[in-house]
């Protein structure tokens, strides 16, 4: 009897335990152990000591850990579909964001991980991502032309904010404080619990809230792991990651306005800009991306935001 | 978990005292211990990841850069200037020579980012100058050693960009002002102690030049210092971040060595890059094992388990600073500094931090305390080196050494136990 | 056989110094880029890192040709020449078998994983598995390095000093 043994699945993640995302996946193995009867745990390593979003989900290829947490930004490597999500302005809002992530689409982008060997458990919410600036307030697209942005260094996210008109310059995560104290970028984009916690506010005085992109997080579990459980075991893991992501979604929407309120404490002008300028700056790459592999999944996505104005009518 | 570290000691002590290469070492204890809990084809991906991943960091790329313009630096006449530069300014204290020779070992470390190119390039000008003056070439040895490891301080620095790698996020910039300070106060207790032993043996006092001379030899090594400018000027005022300092670096001395002092030709060009290489090689294998090595320690959950055991023994900050140093010193005996950051970085970081400490203080601890390690048998690159250049053995310099030795602790504890010294000058640049 | 070693040790040290000499110029491109032009390059970053991947496998490789790999010396001299050989012997074959398992075996698997599973970089777009690729191989030169050093000590030789790098 498989369920009687003790099984121990081994969660790696990049986040301090400060953190929400991290409080969740702690309340995720205990909820694994209740259901499973103390059969089933989760042993959590945190703060990237066993790598890097990338590097961890290669753990979870070869075999030697069992579940992470990434944004789905680090997925877009393995899963090209997952590329959508770093597209900007495709949600009208978050209740939008939460109706695609838990539609048909949603679910089957997660699907769409087991060809690399990877099963997504569900999405977390990471909120909306916005451009904070050291030296400029940015009202429209047009502030941020000539001012050199940090990025990810990926073909989306550089795509992303060369659409809107900044120069993108791919800088390390780690190395963003002193690049932006120095003046080597001019700011970066991140959403307001990520601006906080990094301290970033100390030198970027200006938050504009464009909220152009809204990545969520995706828990993962290795595939061969996955299918190594039994059914139960299955419904046990997949019912505590949903207890989680209930949990989290309350969580985070705290921490934002916490991490919001903290940094307008610190002395940040936070700036709410009209939106549509930038909606219409980002037209003619959204139409580029037509044609391409997330073509389609751009479209399902647009339609389930004129279903909801339609039910809002 | 007492498993897994019994074999980890066991065959890394074991293959070093055979002589296995360290980095191999570091990898086959790694290989011994990650197959005790994970199946064989995961366990040898997982490190071969492991050791793609220690090195696959923009911020480690400073450290080709810098051992190539030590390179350039040491050949294309720039150590040579640098010393009549020192010789000229303080040559005629007593114990002249050995003085200087801790200067230009000050000021070349204050351009490039090694010790050891420090050690050779200094070493191999003034070990023969010194033995001309009389002096023992073993104390020339030690003196040259010893002063060479203040360049790790001093920055540039390639050991303090590992270590904010390995801290996880400390400002590299910040890390290279706190250095100044305890870097230049090292390099003065060894010339308080240079000034000493030279009174006891009576060692020859050099002439003072006159004051057109010094000028003329002071401005001679200008360009070279002027290194110091660009890159530590460039990092702190924006204009690049601390790798692209370092590529700056290489461009530099490039037309310092090649068009200005045109000491090195272009046909020698091919031959510093393969030696850069291959001593990049060298310090990114033992990146890539140790980063393996701090994976299975982290995946025993060892850090955790070292950090609570220290904390149950005291809650005495200073005890415990005390017990963390003169572990450090024992680790620094038998391991190079790159592997000891790497894997003792998260194991003790977190204790200082629980103490009170700032992660900018314990870094700058943590590698004076190493630097120790350089030149203490029986594993010290710097010593090494020293040895090689003067071409004698281990055995006999560590006498005369131990003055020196003494000063180097006496220097360390004053670190340890006053934050001031590492974050007072960091904190004026708004760090 | 000697011409054969000697052949490698070329090819390996002048890639190295055009790989050594290619990080520069991507690093100094990537102020350029940034400093002079106002464009920062997105793809100088990761160029460089991969670069380095290269530069630290198949040079550390090349520098346990060279024999400079930091290492002590204590124990090993108290013995005969002759048991000093068969310690060597013994010590060669645990490095190669390292370089066999970790490096070919577990780059190899892991190179053979990123390709399958088509894993892309994220700046530069292409397979993981090529910057990967830098780790079996220099497994595979490290273990026929220690294959020709056994080789040697079994017939009493001492292979070709690397010229042209010190
Ligand atoms: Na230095
Ligand atoms: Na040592």
């Amino acid at each position: 009897q498989p369920q009687q043994e003790h099984l121990t699945l081994r969660l790696a993640h990049t986040l301090d335990q400060e953190h929400v995302v991290h409080k969740a996946m702690v309340l995720m193995g205990e909820r694994l152990q209740h259901y499973s009867d103390g059969s089933m745990q989760v042993e959590i390593y945190s703060g990237g000591q066993l790598g890097n979003e990338r590097e961890l989900i290669e753990l979870l290829q070869i075999g030697s850990l069992a579940m992470t947490k990434v944004s789905a930004s680090s997925v877009e490597s393995f899963v090209p579909q997952m590329r959508v999500f770093s597209v900007p302005y495709i949600f009208d809002n978050n209740a939008h964001l939460w109706r695609v992530l838990e539609s048909e689409t949603g679910q089957q982008l997660l699907l769409d991980l087991e060809p690399a060997r990877l099963r997504g458990l569900g999405y977390y919410d990471a909120g909306s991502r916005s451009f904070y600036s050291t030296n400029t307030e940015i009202n429209s697209p047009a502030d941020l032309r000539g001012k050199k942005f940090r990025v990810l260094a990926s073909q989306t996210a550089v795509r992303m904010v060369e659409a809107l008109g900044g120069a993108a310059t791919p800088v390390d995560w780690g190395e963003l404080y002193t690049a932006l104290q120095q003046g080597v970028v001019d700011g970066a984009e991140n959403n307001p619990p990520s601006f906080y916690l990094s301290r970033h506010y100390e030198l970027s005085k200006y938050y504009t809230m464009d909220e152009h992109t809204s990545v969520p997080d995706v828990l993962i579990v290795s595939l061969p792991v996955w299918q190594g459980l039994t059914a139960r075991q299955q419904q046990w893991l997949q019912q505590a990651a949903e207890d989680s992501i209930t949990y989290q979604r309350a969580a985070w929407a705290e921490a934002s306005e916490q991490a919001l309120a903290a940094v307008k404490a610190a002395g940040v002008k936070v700036i709410y800009p009209d939106k549509q300028p930038f909606r219409d700056a980002v037209k003619p790459f959204h139409q580029s991306l037509q044609q391409t592999e997330i073509g389609p999944v751009l479209e399902q996505i647009a339609a389930l935001a004129d279903e909801a104005e339609v039910s809002n009518d | 978990m007492e498993l897994a570290i019994l074999v980890l000691l066991l065959v890394f002590f074991g293959l070093l005292l055979l002589n296995v290469p360290i980095s191999f070492c570091i990898g086959l204890a790694t290989l011994a211990t990650i197959l005790l809990s994970v199946d064989f084809m995961p366990a040898v991906t997982t490190m071969a990841q492991r050791m793609a991943g220690g090195i696959n960091s923009f911020a480690l790329l400073a450290i080709p850069f810098f051992i190539l313009s030590g390179l350039i630096m040491g050949r294309g006449g720039i150590a040579k200037r640098l010393i009549e530069c020192a010789m000229a300014l303080i040559g005629m204290l007593p114990g002249g020579l050995a003085l200087v020779n801790v200067v230009s070992c000050m000021f070349f470390g204050a351009i490039s980012g090694s010790a050891v190119a420090a050690t050779s390039a200094i070493g191999s000008f003034m070990l023969p100058e010194m033995k001309k003056q009389g002096y023992d070439v073993n104390y020339s040895a030690a003196v040259t050693a010893a002063a060479a490891t203040t360049g790790m301080l001093i920055p540039p620095s390639n050991i303090l960009i590992v270590y904010a790698i390995a801290s996880g996020g400390v400002s590299i910039a910040a890390l290279f002002i706190a250095g100044y300070l305890p870097g230049i106060l090292l390099g003065i207790a060894l010339m308080i102690v240079c000034a000493g032993y030279a009174r006891i043996k009576g060692y020859p006092v050099g002439a003072r030049l006159p004051l057109k001379l010094v000028v003329q030899k002071v401005a001679a090594a200008i360009p070279s210092l002027f290194m110091i400018f660009l890159v530590i000027g460039g990092i702190i005022s924006g204009i690049f971040t601390a790798t692209e300092a370092g590529a700056i670096a290489v461009v530099y001395s490039l037309i310092l060595a090649v068009g200005i002092y045109r000491e090195v030709k272009t046909s020698e060009l091919p031959a510093v890059l393969m030696k850069a290489a291959e001593t990049t090689a060298i310090v990114m294998a033992l990146i890539a094992t140790s980063s393996a090595m701090s994976w299975i320690l982290s995946y025993e959950q060892i850090p955790q388990a070292i950090s609570a055991a220290m904390l149950t023994i005291s809650d005495n900050p200073l005890l415990i600073l005390l017990m963390i140093n003169l572990i450090l010193l024992l680790v620094g005996a038998f391991m190079d500094m790159t592997p000891a950051v790497l894997i003792f970085t998260p194991i003790f970081l977190p204790v200082a931090v629980e103490l009170g400490m700032s992660p900018l203080h314990f870094g700058i601890m943590m590698v004076l305390n190493l630097s120790i390690g350089l030149v203490s048998p029986p594993v010290g690159s710097v010593l090494f080196v020293s040895c090689a250049i003067a071409k004698t053995r281990i055995e006999a310099i560590i006498k005369p050494l131990m003055p020196l030795y003494f000063a180097m602790f006496v220097v360390l504890m004053l670190v340890t136990y006053v934050p001031a010294i590492s974050e007072w000058l960091p904190a004026q640049f708004g760090f | 056989m000697i011409k054969f070693i000697r052949l490698i040790d070329n090819a390996l040290k002048w890639f190295l110094a055009c790989l050594m000499a290619a990080i520069v110029l991507v690093v100094c491109w990537q102020v350029v880029s940034r400093f002079v032009l106002n464009a920062p390059s997105s793809i100088t970053e990761e160029l460089a890192r991969t670069l380095l991947i290269w530069i630290g496998m198949i040079g550390a490789a090349f520098a346990y040709r060279t024999g400079v790999h930091l290492g002590l010396d204590i124990l090993t001299q108290k013995f005969s020449p002759a048991g000093q050989r068969k310690i060597a012997a013994v010590l060669t074959a645990a490095v190669a078998a390292f370089a066999v398992a970790v490096m070919v075996i577990g780059g190899g698997n892991l190179v053979r994983l990123t390709y399958e599973l088509n894993q892309m970089s994220a700046a530069l777009d292409i397979k993981m598995a090529y910057i990967y690729l830098a780790i079996p191989i220099s497994g595979v030169l490290i273990a026929f390095y220690g294959c020709c050093q056994l080789y040697a000590l079994a017939t009493n030789q001492n292979l070709p000093v690397v010229e042209g790098v010190h």
